[in-house]
């Protein structure tokens, strides 16, 4: 395993709140990562300073051994579903890919569109107008759009929010074979039961800091709790 | 990579009534003024040469206007639809995203001057100017319109507001359209000639009172309304540049 997620002592205020304070990450390749926090905690300024959209005000990342900075070649080995993602209402589902895709310089992008489409159940909802779409769909299109570059890493901020149980079921399915397929995965969520089903390393904020970080079995032993509900409590105080 | 984001805010234009609903309103302002221009009595007296200066002067006031309303929503639109975080997290540069955006006004200008060609057309038949009516328009709006959207993207960038933006730019529209309607004795006054030499908007309804009225249609003729309106450009690309890198100092998404 190699580490291609690198973050030390990062941190990030909002004029006077500290959202980040000295986080340090690391992440292997291949692994399936889950950031747990409470809302407020930091969790997606984190996402966005490791993405390279915001700027940390201290400390270092580097994304496949490529400092953050260098968007030209950390932007080619991720994709992410950020948590707030606009879409353009006016194209429908299969020109938004299409735009990203050509913004990427991917070659045979017919195949791809068409399969993550498919991959992601809109396929027969590619020619409707994207600001018809539900919310559900906006998400699942999102997803494709943060796969369009079969990227290395993949950086989720709540990913199966407003999709539906058979949409959440279908997510995981598609994350898992991402996985197996060698896909590092930063998963950020709420949904305790998903990622203690999926992930395979955790790490918890709160407050900016980072309070626990392993696998399941070393937070049980850390914190004395079985449950990943009671561990997210015991390590966010609440 | 420009090229993508220039079809994107193109086919925006063309697919809905925020960019579309300027080619049928410029159309209807032209047909009624040029209707006004031949048929109105009074109007009809003036001299053809003086008709075509008044029109010249709406055709570049008019697309001035809409290239800026429009202008101040396509970058901020990104901001403020949430978008512009996922543009960013591509390899698209700072440097292709301002000059896709470039070109979408660009192209929103080349469309009102396609609207108003037979307009300009009809209305110089027989003055033995619609070759010069055509190209100076052109080229005057050109460089009207680029920098009045590098200057709409600059202050875009610093507020990422589209309301801000946009009350912005039309103050300053204002601000330097208002001397152009100032008396001719006012005009002659030490600060209004300085004024009105470094204005753009005055430097183009004189350069059109130049050709069209006094027949002064040679370039070197014009060279003096054309070269303040070259630095003008040149001006409000370093503010946009300075804008940009304050841009990129502060972070896509503001801390």
């Amino acid at each position: 395993m190699n580490e291609v997620i690198s973050a030390k002592h990062i941190s990030k205020s909002y004029h006077d709140l500290k959202a980040v304070d000295g986080l340090s990450l690391s992440v292997q390749k291949g692994e399936f990562f889950g950031f747990l926090g409470p809302n407020g905690a930091g969790k997606t300024t984190t996402i966005r300073m490791l993405t390279g959209v915001l700027k940390p005000d201290e400390g270092t990342i580097l994304i496949n051994n490529c400092d953050v900075k260098d968007k030209q070649q950390v932007s080619r080995v991720i994709g992410v579903l950020a948590e707030s993602t606009g879409f353009y209402g006016w194209m429908n589902g299969e020109e938004y890919l299409h735009f990203f895709s050509n913004l990427y310089g991917i070659v045979n992008k017919e195949h791809t569109i068409s399969s993550l489409l498919e991959e992601v159940g809109l396929a027969e909802r590619k020619h409707t107008a994207i600001g018809t779409y539900s919310r559900g769909m906006k998400q699942r299109l999102g997803l494709a759009k943060s796969l369009i570059n079969n990227p290395e890493i993949l950086f989720l901020d709540e990913p199966t929010i407003g999709l539906d149980p058979q949409g959440q079921e279908d997510t995981q399915q598609l994350l898992k074979r991402l996985n197996k397929k060698g896909v590092t995965i930063f998963y950020s969520s709420h949904l305790l039961h998903e990622v203690s089903q999926l992930c395979s390393m955790i790490a918890v904020i709160n407050n900016g800091k980072l309070v626990g970080e392993g696998t399941l079995e070393a937070l049980q032993q850390q914190t004395g709790s079985k449950d990943l509900k009671d561990i997210f409590f015991a390590l966010t105080n609440n | 990579m420009y090229k993508y984001i220039w079809l994107k805010d193109l086919k925006a234009e063309l697919c809905t009534w925020k960019g579309l609903v300027w080619l049928p309103v410029t159309a209807v302002i032209f047909s009624v003024t040029s209707y006004l221009l031949l048929t109105n009595r009074e109007l009809s007296l003036l001299d053809q040469t003086e008709m075509l200066w008044l029109f010249g002067k709406i055709i570049i006031g008019s697309s001035l206007l809409a290239v800026i309303i429009d202008a101040s929503s396509l970058i901020t639109s990104e901001f403020e639809y949430e978008t512009i975080e996922n543009l960013f997290l591509t390899p698209l540069s700072l440097k292709d995203f301002v000059i896709g955006k470039l070109l979408a006004s660009l192209s929103l200008w080349a469309l009102v001057y396609v609207v108003a060609v037979p307009y300009m057309v009809v209305t110089s038949a027989g003055s033995g100017l619609t070759g010069a009516f055509l190209g100076y328009t052109a080229l005057f709006g050109t460089l009207a319109v680029l920098g009045f959207a590098t200057l709409v993207f600059a202050v875009s960038f610093i507020y990422r507001s589209m309301k801000n933006t946009l009350t912005t730019s039309l103050v300053v529209l204002l601000a330097l359209s208002i001397p152009a309607l100032f008396s001719s004795a006012l005009k002659n006054t030490t600060l209004a000639r300085i004024f009105g030499n470094i204005n753009p908007i005055d430097n183009i309804f004189s350069a059109l009172d130049n050709i069209l009225v006094d027949y002064q249609t040679s370039l070197g003729q014009n060279l003096t309304f054309i070269i303040p309106l070259i630095v003008f450009c040149a001006a409000m690309l370093v503010i946009l540049i300075l804008s940009v890198r304050a841009f990129r100092k502060k972070g896509i998404i503001k801390g």
